[in-house]
């Protein structure tokens, strides 16, 4: 762990800072482009397996059992490609979805949305980054639907992700845990990494802190996932953390909005 | 369903326009007409009666709102489908408030419930269709009944 910045890292921080959000933007903006670019090809594609399965079901009750072993054993050939097609295409999709939820272009606001599902979609873009030395292992409880941005949520549970691997170094497991208590929506991901010194604890929230090289850490992301969830869900944010051993963090999103 | 449902599909691209009509053409009894563009799909709507018109909304020259606009101008009773993969909800919005929409599809849409959506589409239509024909039945008897009585009045005065 590297020791706190002194005043002429920060300034060094800041400039990495600013260049790193407008990296973003250009890169928001381009994955607008293509998620559009890709949407309707997936479409398309989507459609066409559920055709061509239905074609399948209309064939076979045309052959009828009685019909030459060789032309079933076609039918089914041509079934499972389908099959293998269809989770392809899922996998695509899911990846998309996750993408236009945290491109920053589209702007969402509150309404109603499966906590769960953000965590999955959020662990697919980090999945498909860290899956060669970090294992993701989700524990997902029975959640109601909860009144929240789903975009500002994603990005929050992106943010929070990409830390708990980051902790780690080599090879390392992430455990995130969704659940209810009480009027409490809860979410912890748990690290098995490095864990913080008690003088990193106390700034971790701090805006323009970070412990990451430059260019690889802002200090950005755990005081704007701070502030979506305290301020904007009304939830609350802690971890527990020890050195060694790795850091837990817990999010807590209120079931009923407090708009409500 | 009663005579063949007519179907306008409006797409620039040519994948979305072969996927849908080979759904339709299998599960449905429709008759399909596909368009690249809107022009070509108004020039249909001018002289042919359909029963639905699905559309894309971001296609060049003419976007999906206004054409489902001037399909409302030609054939008002003609049930009206956005299927958009430029999912804002300001469009959205505004296709439900001006154009009458029937229903808005986001891609990738779920076949089955296209299915639905185009069924219960072409059979409202359909319907309208027949209450319009009886109450044009029923113009037309009491026009007739209108000239018995006129002319028993002069028959008998």
């Amino acid at each position: 762990m590297e020791p706190t910045p002194a005043p002429d890292l920060e300034l060094e921080h800041l400039r990495a800072q600013v260049a790193a959000m407008s990296k973003d933007a250009i890169l928001a903006q381009l994955a607008a482009g293509v998620i559009h670019e890709i949407n309707t090809p997936i479409a398309s594609i989507f459609s066409n397996i559920d055709v061509i399965e239905r074609s399948l079901d209309a064939l076979e009750a045309q052959l009828g059992p009685a019909s030459p072993p060789k032309a079933l054993g076609l039918v089914k050939v041509i079934r499972n490609l389908v099959q293998v097609d269809r989770m392809a295409c899922q996998r695509i999709a899911g990846i998309i979805r996750s993408l236009k939820l945290h491109a920053r272009g589209e702007e969402e606001g509150m309404r109603t949305a499966g906590l769960n599902g953000l965590v999955e979609d959020s662990l697919l873009l980090v999945g498909s980054e860290y899956k060669r030395r970090i294992t993701f292992v989700t524990d997902l409880g029975d959640l109601p639907p909860v009144e929240c941005n789903p975009q500002l949520i994603g990005q929050a549970l992106l943010n929070l992700l990409v830390n708990a691997a980051q902790a780690i170094e080599g090879e390392g497991r992430v455990t995130i845990r969704t659940s209810v208590d009480g009027d409490w929506a809860v979410i912890s991901i748990a690290d098995s990494g490095s864990g913080m010194t008690d003088e990193v604890k106390e700034k971790i929230f701090r805006t323009a802190f970070s412990t990451k090289a430059l260019g690889v850490g802002t200090g950005l992301g755990l005081p704007l996932t701070y502030r979506i969830i305290t301020e904007q869900h009304h939830g609350t944010i802690t971890f527990d953390s020890q050195l060694g051993r790795g850091t837990t963090f817990e999010v807590r999103i209120p079931i009923k909005s407090k708009e409500q | 369903m009663n005579p063949q449902p007519e179907v306008v599909l409006v797409d620039d691209e040519e994948m979305v326009l072969t996927s849908v009509s080979a759904l339709l053409m299998l599960e449905t009894e429709c008759n399909v007409h596909t368009f690249l563009s809107p022009a070509e799909a108004i020039r249909h709507l001018e002289t042919h009666p359909v029963d639905l018109v699905v559309s894309d909304y971001l296609m060049p020259q003419m976007n999906g709102i206004q054409l489902l606009a001037k399909s409302k101008e030609l054939q008002p009773e003609a049930a009206r489908v956005l299927l958009t993969g430029h999912a804002d909800k300001a469009s959205a919005i505004q296709a439900i408030n001006a154009v009458g929409l029937y229903h808005y599809l986001e891609k990738p849409w779920e076949n089955a419930q296209l299915l639905m959506i185009v069924s219960s589409a072409v059979e409202r239509t359909q319907l309208l269709r027949q209450v319009q024909a009886m109450l044009s039945d029923l113009d037309n008897a009491n026009d007739s009944l209108k000239d018995i009585q006129t002319r028993l009045i002069k028959a008998f005065l």
